[in-house]
């Protein structure tokens, strides 16, 4: 086809241009240059090709595998948290009652707030000695824990930080999906005798799944990416319990500068967050023709 | 009857639900305002205090005061501004261009548009970094761009998000516009400056307020782009307390809700643009 106007192409290419070149320069042209570093023992200085030596010694890094491990337990636990009290806080905020325009607004209040800060908050409020926790516990005659101090606390603590912070989200993309579903499906279960419990399981539930897949998806990939509260509370300690893939991949590149190493960890998170991407792309087309969520 | 009764078993047990959620997520709230407020006598004691005994707003003074803050605040102010302008331009402008010009190619660049978003800033941080690090022009010193407010801003404008936010805004327009245009003489460029633009209020609200929470609020690239106390943005400084030996919890929390203000004061006035912004980018239409 010769249908383009030389004119629309001029255009097009002028309002394009500054958008294109900040696009290219610093996701597009990064994203193949560090493929590039991952096969290179890159430090800052040199850069000699070593072939896929930094994938196999991925293989045998204990480290690595520890912060895969952790990162799967974290991915795994938050989304089936939040996809399952994503779904309750909606389906139970969506009716009209008193005061639950304040209540959605509380939840979507941590999601708002940075993770430097809300790591902050939860470093204060875990802290054996002074934290708010282990007072409470104490006060009741408990003994308290050391939490993020302890080896197999310390990586459930940084889940629930997690989920208190994304909850909120959750809720709101699942209140668009609820909000979208006929009310006469509802009407019409009423009349059959059916109980609110019914309702909730047997028409909500049902209806919501593109949206639950969709909350699932990006949870899961958001959990992958998770760096900032383990370096903010934890800095991967104790014993490399809460370490995590970006948290190896920062450490490598910016701390040991060993950045060509650290490129090949990157190539395992693009890759994983690139195949759950894709998945949802794929799911959400087949799912459109079915039903419109929207 | 049988049915009102498992009724009023799930109305007591969704209330519950409820009340569990809104109290676990409002305590950790309720405790940071708390303790901002507390003596660090009251926070060595044994026990838990809620209310403080005397509020000691003197804390969020003296948080202030325990570091170069009007120059943390200045510096994330200006990163932040920067990146919401010349997103809202530029991501717009690409947006129309997809919405509404039959190109060449077109299609090829917007699939890349989309992959692009997939990339995670994660995997892209040490090439940006060595990148800017070679950049020596735009102000650039003996590391480049780095430790620069450019070298902070550039990354941040290059996400692909918003021209596809953009894009799915302008594709609902009627065609007819632009026919009407073209008949009074406007080149592509003055359509949508003319018409266009000033009907993009509510598309450049929400991206306006989701790159404004985004790039106030984020910590990995000022942690790697930034290094000395000059170009610290809120974000990094706030963490730095902890790294002090003894914390000062209550100046801690003081300057973590002190942090978060700007965030509150649009979150308050915007919720609307927030939220459909966020629902804009998780619904695919």
């Amino acid at each position: 086809m010769h249908g383009y106007k030389k004119r629309d192409t001029l255009s097009a290419i002028g309002m394009l241009a500054p958008f294109m070149v900040f696009f290219l320069l610093f996701i597009i042209y990064p994203a193949l240059k560090n493929v590039w570093y991952s096969f290179t023992n890159y430090n800052l200085n040199v850069d000699t090709w070593i072939g896929i030596k930094n994938y196999t010694r991925l293989l045998e890094d204990t480290t690595f595998i520890k912060a895969f491990k952790n990162t799967c337990i974290y991915a795994f636990v938050s989304v089936l948290s939040l996809t399952t009290l994503g779904f309750l806080a909606a389906a139970l905020l969506s009716k009209g009652f008193r005061g639950v325009k304040w209540l959605r607004m509380l939840l979507i209040f941590p999601y708002a707030t940075s993770m430097a800060a809300v790591s902050m908050i939860w470093l204060m409020m875990y802290d054996p000695n002074n934290g708010f926790i282990n007072k409470a516990l104490r006060a009741i005659g408990l003994m308290g824990e050391k939490w993020l101090f302890d080896e197999s606390l310390a990586l459930g603590c940084l889940i629930f930080v997690n989920i208190w912070k994304n909850i909120g989200y959750c809720m709101l993309i699942y209140l668009a999906g609820i909000n979208s579903i006929p009310e006469e499906l509802y009407e019409a279960a009423t009349v059959d005798g059916a109980g609110e419990a019914t309702r909730l399981f047997r028409i909500t539930l049902p209806m919501v799944r593109p949206v639950a897949f969709f909350v699932l998806i990006t949870t899961m990939v958001d959990a992958f990416k998770t760096f900032e509260q383990v370096q903010i509370m934890t800095r991967g300690d104790p014993l490399y319990a809460t370490t995590t893939i970006v948290h190896q991949i920062y450490q490598y590149g910016f701390n040991e500068f060993r950045m060509g190493y650290a490129a090949a960890m990157a190539v395992v998170l693009l890759a994983i967050v690139m195949i759950l991407t894709l998945i949802n792309f794929r799911l959400n087309r087949s799912n459109e023709s079915e039903v419109g969520i929207g | 009857m049988k049915k009102s009764k498992s009724d009023i078993v799930f109305r007591i047990l969704s209330r519950l639900f409820i009340l569990v959620l809104a109290l676990s997520v409002a305590f950790p709230l309720v405790m940071t305002i708390s303790v901002s407020l507390q003596t660090m006598n009251e926070i060595y004691s044994a026990d838990p205090v809620i209310i403080p005994n005397k509020l000691q707003f003197e804390n969020y003074a003296n948080a202030m005061a325990s570091g170069n803050w009007p120059r943390y605040f200045i510096n994330s102010a200006i990163v932040t501004f920067f990146t919401v302008v010349i997103s809202l331009i530029i991501n717009s402008m690409a947006g129309f261009v997809f919405a509404r010009i039959p190109f060449k190619f077109r299609d090829v660049l917007f699939v890349m548009i989309l992959l692009g978003m997939m990339i995670p800033t994660q995997v892209t941080l040490i090439p940006v970094f060595t990148l800017l690090r070679n950049i020596n022009i735009f102000g650039g010193g003996d590391s480049g761009l780095i430790n620069t407010y450019t070298g902070l801003v550039l990354p941040f404008i290059a996400g692909s998000f918003g021209v596809f936010l953009c894009r799915q805004f302008y594709v609902s327009f009627p065609k007819e516009l632009d026919d009407a245009a073209m008949i009074d003489g406007c080149g592509r460029f003055s359509t949508y400056v003319r018409i266009y633009l000033p009907l993009s209020g509510p598309v450049l609200a929400s991206l306006g307020v989701l790159k404004f929470t985004g790039t106030w609020n984020e910590y990995t690239w000022p942690l790697v782009a930034t290094s000395g106390d000059e170009m610290k943005t809120v974000q990094v400084a706030l963490t730095g307390f902890r790294d002090e030996g003894e914390i000062y919890w209550n100046l801690l929390m003081a300057a973590t809700l002190i942090a978060g203000l700007p965030i509150y004061v649009v979150f308050f006035f915007a919720q609307k643009h927030f939220v459909s912004g966020l629902l804009a980018g998780s619904v695919k239409a």
